[in-house]
């Protein structure tokens, strides 16, 4: 193996898990504690691969320090990679992400773990360029990242990282949406645009479909939780395919159809649908409410008034991710964990 | 719940009261004209206003020994406190109390409490009354992240969550307890974090954003309402002035308090948010703030002219009849 070889980047969101849909919804928990377990998984499993450096997103939710606390007193076999924390300023918010995500792949990282929601992945997209990210889900409803076992995570991004697997078998590409507001791109989605007649960003979690007006997906499984189920659920649509979809809804009792959706855990609304039509790259998505605020990755993070000019593009050149069971398909064919002992 | 027009620009009277109402008193306390401790609200403005707007008559709050911005978003009366605050005998407790027992029976404010931790079970008797008299109303008790690791308050979350009580437990995560960090004496570094070990929803919000401490607190206040129990709410926020008036703060970092104060100020925000969106215009929150201004004059004026208790107060208040 290399001398110097990149190291993995790892980026867990403190703040995920822990928002209104605990109150409003049924949605579960996810502690602190629970989140640095999984990144003590993942490092056994880097570790295994052969990965010996680790650069780590530093925090004051708590990760940090409980990290630190696990690797001073990790056992004389476990042999971890190395663990550096990113020097940067912390902010206690989005903003912590954002720059993480750039200083590792300004350090050359060969692939960077995120350990969040959807929320704290549309973060890493718009920061990755074309580092690979490794989605592992500890939010609330989420649909980009997945709900897998760290320690698997961690071998198949210790696996892509020391480049033992077919790099562009071993990885997709995904699809965005990119919000342009008065001509200037400003922010990015990587599952669902709502417009909401909301005016504030409040709680940001939306839990109110009859304050919806548009829904953009840029994929839409049937089995979905959240608001991409709503496309899921009339018109799936690929991770892979070359187009989104764009959903008109309508306050239920206006309209002529209606669909059951589970917009949030044990939250099952009832939705007005008005239309719905694919979406291509080249058309930019024009949006006409005069004011609201515009709902990214189930999160409000936009408000938009009246003068200004709204847009939404479908991008087919989103942030790469590790497809973990290609990995691990690829490591049991060719053997890559076996060795042979004379 | 949209706000109206009425609702945003009542938010704005009663934080920018607080506000003011904590910046004349850093002013007259340096100049020795309060007696005992204050400690301030400024910078958590957001926090009271946002949760006190669900409240109505029927409702108790238990406030802390920080408890300024408590009482004005309960409705106390401004001239009331500040003379309390001065040791006057026009004060709500006659002068008696000062900052930190500051009670108003009349208002559902259950009074400043200088037992950190001493709220909670108070708000716990407060929803059980309101519970077996059946007065739909709910208490909530406002809680420090110090007094959130006092046992009355694990004691309580046990209580409110067994008995199903109204009761909404406000946690006001400023970061320090006096100059202890929070990240150093809770072994949980998020307060919401617990919530699911008393088996009640726990949320964690900004609790400088007044939008959408109101938007968690309503939805908080309706399930009470409605008897579905309890609700932890953990509102992330940061005191801009030291622990009590006079604290060197030589544990905070320079600038920790500057930025937070050009960045986040909760009130710079929603004056920015309530005018770009068309609802208040400029003008409307300048009048407020003078208007604000001005009564705080006339308070500190009145509180300063009005007497002290004397000796014939002595005996005064010290039993209640039932
Ligand atoms: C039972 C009790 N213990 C200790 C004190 C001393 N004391 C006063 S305020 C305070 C810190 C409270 O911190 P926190 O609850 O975080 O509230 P904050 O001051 O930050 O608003 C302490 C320890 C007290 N008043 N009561
Ligand atoms: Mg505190």
């Amino acid at each position: 193996m290399a001398q110097h070889q990149a190291p993995v980047g790892i980026v867990a969101n403190p703040a995920s898990g822990r928002d209104v849909r605990r109150l409003v919804a049924r949605a579960s928990a996810f502690p602190v504690s629970e989140k640095c377990h999984m990144i003590t998984r993942l490092l056994a499993a880097l570790a295994a691969t052969g990965v010996t450096r680790v650069l780590a997103m530093p925090d004051r939710g708590g990760i940090t320090e409980r990290l630190r606390r696990a690797i001073a007193t990790q056992g004389p076999h476990d042999g971890w990679p190395q663990v550096e924390f990113v020097e940067m300023p912390i902010e206690d918010g989005p903003a912590d992400t954002l720059r993480a995500v750039e200083l590792m792949v300004a350090a050359g990282v060969a692939a960077i773990v995120v350990l969040g929601g959807d929320g704290t992945h549309r973060l890493a997209a718009s920061a990755c360029g074309e580092t690979p990210i490794m989605a592992l889900s500890t939010g609330t409803n989420n649909v980009f990242p997945e709900i897998r076992e760290a320690t698997i995570a961690g071998i198949a991004t210790g696996l892509v990282a020391t480049g033992r697997v077919d790099a562009t078998r071993a990885s997709r590409r995904n699809k965005v949406l990119r919000v342009e507001v008065d001509g200037q791109q400003t922010d990015l989605a990587v599952v669902d645009a709502a417009i909401s007649n909301h005016r504030w960003i409040g709680s940001k979690a939306l839990w109110h479909p009859e304050l919806l007006s548009q829904l953009f997906v840029t994929f839409a499984e049937s089995d979905a939780l959240g608001l991409s189920s709503i496309a899921g659920l009339l018109c799936p649509v690929s991770r892979r395919a070359a187009h989104g979809l764009r959903i008109d809804l309508l306050p239920p009792e206006r309209a002529a159809v209606t669909l059951k959706a589970p917009i949030a855990p044990g939250l099952m609304a009832s939705v007005g649908i008005a239309g719905v039509c694919e979406i291509r790259p080249s058309e930019p998505q024009s949006i006409h409410s005069g004011s609201g605020v515009i709902a990214l990755d189930g999160e409000r993070e936009i408000e938009f008034r009246p003068q200004q000019r709204v847009a939404i593009r479908l991008g087919l050149d989103g942030p790469l991710t590790i497809d973990t069971e290609e990995v691990m398909t690829q490591a049991a064919r060719d053997g890559l964990l076996v060795s042979r002992h004379a | 719940m949209q706000l109206s027009r009425a609702d945003l620009l009542k938010a704005y009277r009663t934080m920018k009261m607080i506000r003011e109402f904590e910046e004349r008193l850093h002013i007259e306390f340096a100049a020795g004209e309060v007696p005992g401790f204050v400690h301030l609200y400024a910078g958590e403005e957001a926090v009271a206003t946002g949760v006190c707007m669900h409240l109505d008559d029927r409702d108790k709050i238990t406030s802390t020994h920080r408890g300024h911005g408590h009482c004005l978003a309960k409705g106390c009366d401004v001239d009331g406190m500040m003379a309390e605050i001065f040791g006057k005998t026009n004060g709500l407790c006659a002068g008696k109390g000062g900052s930190m027992h500051i009670a108003d029976l009349s208002k559902g404010m259950l009074g400043a409490n200088g037992i950190v931790g001493g709220g909670p079970p108070l708000a716990c008797g407060a929803a059980l009354a309101a519970k077996k008299l059946g007065t739909g109303g709910v208490a909530v008790s406002f809680v420090g992240d110090g007094g959130a690791n006092q046992g009355t308050t694990l004691e309580s979350l046990n209580l409110a969550a067994i008995w199903s009580l109204p009761c909404i437990f406000v946690i006001e995560n400023n970061g320090y307890a006096e100059s202890t960090s929070c990240k150093y004496a809770g072994a949980c570094h998020d307060f919401a974090d617990r919530a699911s070990g008393f088996n009640m929803p726990g949320v964690t919000v900004d609790g400088h954003d007044f939008f959408a401490v109101h938007e968690v607190t309503g939805e908080a206040v309706r399930r009470a309402r409605m008897g579905n129990g309890p609700t932890l709410i953990e509102c992330k926020v940061n005191r801009y002035y030291g622990h009590f008036e006079g604290d060197a703060q030589t544990y905070r970092a320079r600038d920790e308090v500057k930025t937070i104060r050009e960045t986040r100020d909760c009130i710079a925000n929603f004056e920015k948010k309530a005018t770009s969106s068309g609802m208040l215009a400029a003008s409307e929150l300048q009048e407020t703030s003078r208007e604000v201004l001005a009564q705080i004059d006339d308070a500190v004026a009145k509180a300063k002219a009005a007497a002290r208790p004397g000796a014939a107060d002595l005996l005064t208040h010290v039993y209640v009849s039932y």
